[in-house]
């Protein structure tokens, strides 16, 4: 009736006791590595937190980084337990904490999952942080005398060189913004004093982009200002003109580097939860195995490990069984009680 | 016939040179590594950066002869931690006892020649980068334009890259861009008389300009990138290019690149260095160990005192000895073996 049955003889535990131990250490080390991709990951994010508005959420790096470090204590807590399983007189100083040990590997286990899951389903609240942070850093991208903004022209510039993008979602974002600060305007000239007057903010709009959005492998020297204009420009068209400046914008740009690493990481914790999933496994065989021995005299005697003592919807209600008495014990205790106080009052 | 540099080696000496033989053998390989990742990164550094050094230089031949050079002494180091942990185990020396001997020969004149050959080019050969920087990286401004010319279509990429990630511009200082055409003559206006003025004012017939490319902003500086008219003081409202500001990069590419190139040579010399000198201990080491185990013949555990040394004799016994041994080798072969042959073919006629 138990659960996947299996014989162990005293070679097969001294044997299933070493791998785990093995096992465990390796998987000390698997909690390592998921805390480092936690911590580069938070550090990649605060790195542009300030084009995310600083108002990003690190709920997965954070979990990532806890992970590994429970995966860490609990890994080597295993590992010692596994050592002193083969002996007698130590194992019976951890018997009575497996099996609440036990209940916690698995829990750990399912958080595990979950955790691997979130890495590859928080993506589009990222989205949006992105795509707010990004306009607003364009629309401070002249605020270079701000204090608390001043930076802003830099850290887009850069980010445009080093992502290879322009724009929030294209280059025509720039268009719509004053991206030159009125210090640098010479309001004497008549070109200015018509572009100011033609819209109705006053803004100085025109149809050109910061240098940061030139691209370098464009044959010819970049052309940022009057980019819609072709006469500007000898033997230009700026409809077909696909290698002068970043075609891609600087959302979807971070998103899919975003993307990709968080892709990457949960595939790795989800490999690693596997490994987890089988040690869970091994350490319960290991227990029942050692618990079947009958008689403690004879420590090479057969016994037989299981999963489950008894088969699942069995195991199922007699958790539900001894949750209800839990809750019963309490009322006939307190039945009783009333009982022995009222005879005594009367 | 006296050894050079006897040592008596009773057997706890033996054991403890045997365990720091062990342990300088694998920081012999943790050094070797270091030096294999260290080439390794400046043989892709100078694949990059393979257009701005002159084709004559031989500057790459220096991270060649390190990962050579590495490679030798990590086997080296594997080699001296197999031995010395096998000295330590009867069981495990005796296949050991052919080998060593070789190996100790072939790590000596392989692996210290290498090191030293890669040592003295990481010490000869910065110095012959100022030249091939100053060729390469002429030749590569002079071809930004040709972007249509093959040979040089990457050129305009290649130092648009550099400058953007080296935050460099133009050789010395960003005038250098206004002694070269950089704008291609297929996107000039041949009816526009700026154009034809600025053609026609130079010996070469060039189209010169007081403009620097866009690679050359600097993204610090407060106001959007001036790239045009950077000679004339008031063509922009508040710019004075007399006065220092942060509109272009300031260094010169030049300069960037030498002190990044010689600061890598420097450290891969250093670790070249480093390793040189654990090698020359590791086998200094393993010789004595071989020797005065051979001293017993072989038996690791031995209580008796041997001798450990480095070379059985003075070093013209040992040429002479050499010689004669070489010479007796070749000389009576011939006469011996026709009588070696004759009696067993007898043998078995007579059988």
């Amino acid at each position: 009736m138990a659960l996947l049955k299996v014989k162990f003889d005293q070679k097969k535990r001294v044997k299933l006791a070493q791998g785990l131990w093995l096992m465990n250490w390796f998987s000390v080390l698997a909690g390592i590595i998921i805390f480092s991709l936690g911590l580069f990951l938070k550090i990649e994010l605060r790195k542009r937190s300030d084009v995310m508005n600083n108002s990003e959420s690190h709920f997965v790096p954070n979990s990532l980084i806890g992970m590994g470090v429970l995966s860490c204590v609990f890994n080597s807590l295993a590992g010692k337990i596994c050592y002193d399983a083969l002996d007698p007189a130590k194992y019976a100083r951890w018997k009575p904490w497996l099996k609440p040990y036990l209940a916690i590997c698995v829990l750990f286990n399912i958080i595990l999952f979950l955790v691997a899951l979130c890495c590859f389903l928080l993506r589009g609240s990222l989205e949006n942080t992105l795509s707010q942070g990004l306009k607003n850093g364009m629309k401070y991208y002249r605020d270079t005398d701000t204090p608390g903004r001043c930076f802003m022209k830099k850290t887009i510039d850069m980010l445009q060189i080093e992502f290879k993008c322009c724009g929030n979602n294209g280059f025509r974002d720039w268009f719509e913004i004053q991206w030159i600060s009125n210090r640098y305007l010479d309001f004497s000239s008549k070109e200015v004093k018509d572009r100011i007057k033609s819209n109705v903010d006053g803004r100085y709009l025109v149809d050109g982009v910061p240098f940061s959005c030139c691209n370098p492998s464009s044959p010819r020297p970049c052309i940022q200002y009057q980019i819609t204009n072709n006469s500007a420009h000898y033997s230009y068209d700026h409809q077909t003109e696909e290698l002068n400046l970043w075609v891609r914008g600087c959302r979807a740009a971070l998103l899919s580097y975003y993307s990709n690493l968080m892709n990457s990481m949960g595939i790795v914790t989800l490999l690693i939860w596997l490994f987890e999933v089988t040690i869970t496994i091994g350490l319960r065989y290991l227990q029942t195995s050692l618990d079947g021995v009958s008689n403690p005299e004879e420590p090479e005697s057969e016994s037989e490990g299981w999963l489950l003592e008894k088969s699942v919807p069995e195991t199922w209600k007699a958790f539900l069984e001894s949750v209800k008495k839990l809750g019963k014990g309490n009322q006939v205790e307190a039945e009783g009680a009333d009982a022995g106080q009222a005879p005594e009052a009367s | 016939m006296a050894p050079v540099l006897p040592l008596v080696l009773p057997l706890q000496p033996r054991i403890r040179l045997a365990q720091g033989l062990w342990l300088l053998s694998w920081l012999l390989a943790l050094a070797s590594g270091l030096i294999l990742l260290c080439s390794g990164h400046l043989l892709v550094q100078l694949r990059h950066l393979g257009t701005f050094l002159a084709p004559s230089c031989q500057f790459p031949t220096l991270p060649q002869a390190a990962l050579a050079a590495g490679v030798v002494s990590l086997g080296t180091g594997l080699v001296g931690a197999g031995a010395s942990r096998a000295s330590l185990n009867a069981a495990l020396y005796p296949p050991w006892r052919g080998v060593l001997g070789p190996l100790l020969v072939a790590g000596t004149a392989g692996g210290g020649g290498l090191l030293v050959l890669a040592l003295g080019l990481a010490l000869a050969l910065p110095g012959s980068l100022d030249e091939a920087l100053e060729e390469g990286l002429g030749t590569a401004l002079a071809h930004y334009r040709d972007t249509e010319v093959p040979g040089h279509c990457q050129d305009k990429r290649l130092v648009d890259e550099l400058q953007l990630r080296y935050h460099c511009c133009g050789r010395h200082g960003y005038k250098d861009w206004f002694g070269v055409q950089w704008v291609s003559s297929r996107y000039l206006d041949p009816s526009d008389q700026d154009v034809v003025d600025r053609i026609q004012s130079n010996v070469e017939g060039l189209y010169l300009t007081d403009g620097v490319p866009f690679s050359c902003c600097n993204p610090h500086s407060p106001r959007p990138c001036l790239q045009n008219r950077l000679s004339d003081s008031y063509a922009h409202p508040l710019f004075d290019p007399r006065q220092p500001n942060q509109n272009l990069w300031v260094q010169g590419c030049h300069e960037v690149l030498l002190e990044h190139l010689q600061d890598l040579a420097g450290t891969l010399g250093s670790m070249l260095a480093v390793t040189f000198l654990l090698q020359a201990l590791v086998l200094l080491g393993l010789r004595y160990l071989q020797t005065a185990l051979e001293g017993l013949g072989g038996v690791i555990d031995g209580e008796g005192e041997t001798q450990g040394y480095l070379f059985p004799s003075g070093l013209k016994e040992m040429l002479k000895t050499a010689w004669l041994q070489g010479w007796v080798a070749r000389r009576p072969a011939p006469e011996e073996a026709p009588p070696g042959e004759a009696p067993p073919k007898e043998d078995l006629s007579e059988a």
